[in-house]
């Protein structure tokens, strides 16, 4: 008895071991490129941040500790950027959010061919940011663009600077256009998880639409808006391609100080003039950024996010 | 109780009146929503068709005198070497598509169907998180590390990325391959599959529409990707993303925008109808996944 009980038991031992093996075997392209493209890059980056390394010349490396990383915070640039970038996000999430919400809701409806509607409603999500960018550029361009003309039919000689001067509001009114679409489809997913039995119940109540909605389906879509506004936040403290394509001559130059957000400054202190330890350091300030504010983020998400009361457990 | 139904009344009145109203609502807000959201790309196929000095005047020309089709002939033109890109881009594209595709399916299957072993569920946790950790902070310092390797300038980087995986296609397939049964797993081993064997000629063959999504996705991506190429490869050889920017000049050097517009459609013409002929399935894939975008 004890020796079957015996065979018994090892026997789904080995076989749970054989399971495990094949499991890494099947994972390792993944886990051996997770280590050698993601860890290893940013360890990589992290001590050359600890260093004055200019790209070429390895006779002049020498260790620097954390100077790097003290010289940013006194770095008026740093700081300048930072703040355009807080501004960014500022300006884009929100008016993201809102209006990719809205167009869920419009698309929500239930007419005949709304399927045509929704997908000219992503069309514009498709475009690569180059198209984007070019699509844009000549809608603001200062002087031939098609906006300044018809601001200029009401106020003679307006002639705003969309990607100058004024770049912080021109830009984003190009990356909310190609964030819509893909805004608006994960909210239609969350409008149609809505359960109907619950807006059946608040109509034979009395409610009216917009009270259906502030009570009924604003609450039940909150996990959708908190993930949204996570990848939103994110997304927009990493700008880089959309902005620096929109605000310079054929990709030559820089982009205006008004649109000088952090990750343009990263990119030019590393490929522009090459100081590769500072850039690093730059970067790793960026990843830490990040990490707080989506901490920030996920520690308010008990006073606003709706849950079921089992998945709290 | 009868100040109630008094406003009852009127509000069911014209709650009637809406209702038999609001499918021409519906149409109207639709119309008026897809035409603002239209206006740039149909001035962007307007501004295609244009001369360069029609461009160039002020007061702007709203249409151009005489439609410039040959526009979208000169892109073409052997000069810009526009088709030679477009053909490389292609061909990178691809390759890197199909190498990811598959090292996320197999990575992705190993998730859904391996949970009893212990490790999936910190190992899938550190997937979630390298959702959430911004490509371009591990990119540039890759870029050294591939310039020491002598590999900036060549589409090696991109192998070995497809060879890699992405967490977020790893995603993709472990959400698409948790619904499949569990009998399709024991009847293979009972037919004596290896457990590849299981992956490849049972679950793939079965997987067509995630493997089409994930394709898509991945396709897009690359063609569309910017700041990668620019970083990593030469004027030679870069994608059409990088080229379109500043090869359509006079030979004075100086910027041909209308042209620049035509090559820019025609750069993006394919990811659109690649889009409609596939969009049931890629949004589908957006949706399930939770993430839109890359």
């Amino acid at each position: 008895m004890a020796q079957l009980e015996g065979v018994l038991s090892r026997r789904p031992i080995s076989r749970s071991r054989r399971r495990s093996r094949t499991f890494y075997a099947f994972i390792s392209p993944w886990l051996i490129g997770f280590v050698l493209f993601a860890v290893f890059p940013l360890a990589f980056g992290f001590a050359i941040s600890l260093t004055n390394y200019d790209g070429l010349n390895l006779f002049n490396l020498n260790f620097v500790g954390l100077r790097n990383y003290t010289t940013a915070f006194q770095d008026p640039n740093v700081a300048h950027t930072f703040k355009r970038t807080l501004v960014w996000t500022a300006l884009n999430t929100p008016i993201w959010l809102v209006l990719s919400l809205l167009m869920a809701i419009i698309a929500n409806r239930k007419v005949k061919g709304i399927g045509l509607f929704r997908t000219l409603f992503y069309l514009p999500s498709v475009i690569p940011a180059v198209g984007l960018v070019w699509t844009w550029k000549i809608l603001l361009e200062q002087n031939f663009g098609l906006l300044n003309a018809i601001l200029d039919y009401f106020r003679p000689g307006i002639a705003v600077g969309w990607l100058t001067n004024q770049a912080m509001y021109g830009v984003t009114a190009m990356a909310v256009w190609s964030g819509l679409g893909a805004g608006m489809i994960v909210f239609l997913a969350g409008l149609q998880g809505v359960p109907d039995e619950l807006v059946e119940a608040a109509r034979i109540d009395g409610a009216n639409s917009f009270r259906v909605f502030w009570h009924i389906t604003l609450p039940m879509m909150t996990p959708v808006i908190f993930f949204q506004v996570v990848m939103g936040l994110i997304s927009a403290f990493q700008q880089l391609t959309i902005p620096w394509l929109a605000t310079t001559n054929s990709s030559i130059g820089v982009p205006p100080r008004s649109i000088y957000l952090y990750m343009i400054n990263v990119y030019q202190q590393i490929f522009g003039v090459g100081r590769f330890g500072y850039g690093m350091a730059l970067l790793w300030l960026l990843i830490a950024a990040i990490l707080l504010l989506t901490l920030a983020v996920f520690r308010t998400q008990r006073y606003w996010v709706y849950s079921e009361a089992g998945e709290q457990a | 109780m009868n100040t109630l139904s008094s406003i009852e009344k009127p509000r069911a009145a014209s709650a009637k009146a809406l209702k038999r109203l609001s499918p021409f609502l519906s149409y109207g807000l639709l119309v008026v929503v897809t035409l603002l959201l239209l206006v740039p790309i149909i001035w962007l196929l307007i501004t295609s068709l244009k001369q360069n000095i029609e461009y160039l005047s002020y007061p702007i020309v709203f249409l151009p005198a005489v439609p410039q089709w040959n526009n979208y002939a000169q892109v073409f033109a052997p000069v810009y070497n526009f088709l030679r890109h477009a053909g490389m881009t292609t061909v990178l594209a691809a390759a890197y598509s199909t190498l990811c595709v598959l090292t996320s399916a197999l990575s992705g299957y190993a998730f859904a169907r391996y949970r009893d072993v212990k490790a999936t569920r910190r190992l899938f946790g550190i997937i979630i998180a390298l959702l959430l950790i911004p490509s371009i902070v591990t990119m540039i310092p890759s870029f050294m590390i591939f310039a020491k390797l002598r590999l900036t300038g060549t589409y090696w980087p991109w192998i070995l990325w497809g060879l890699g995986a992405s967490p977020y296609h790893i995603f993709l397939f472990r959400q698409f391959f948790l619904s499949f049964p569990k009998e399709l797993e024991d009847a293979a081993e009972v037919d004596g599959c290896t457990p590849f064997g299981t992956f490849w000629r049972i679950f793939l063959p079965n997987a067509k529409a995630a493997l089409a999504t994930s394709f898509i996705i991945n396709f897009m991506w690359v063609w569309g990707d910017w700041l990668t190429p620019r970083i990593y490869l030469r004027a030679d050889n870069t994608t059409l993303a990088v080229l379109i920017n500043t090869v359509f000049v006079n030979p004075q050097g100086q910027l041909l925008t209308t042209l620049t517009i035509s090559g820019i459609v025609i750069y993006t013409l394919p990811i659109v109808v690649i889009f409609f002929l596939s969009q049931r399935y890629i949004l589908k894939g957006m949706v399930t996944s939770g993430l839109a975008g890359r």
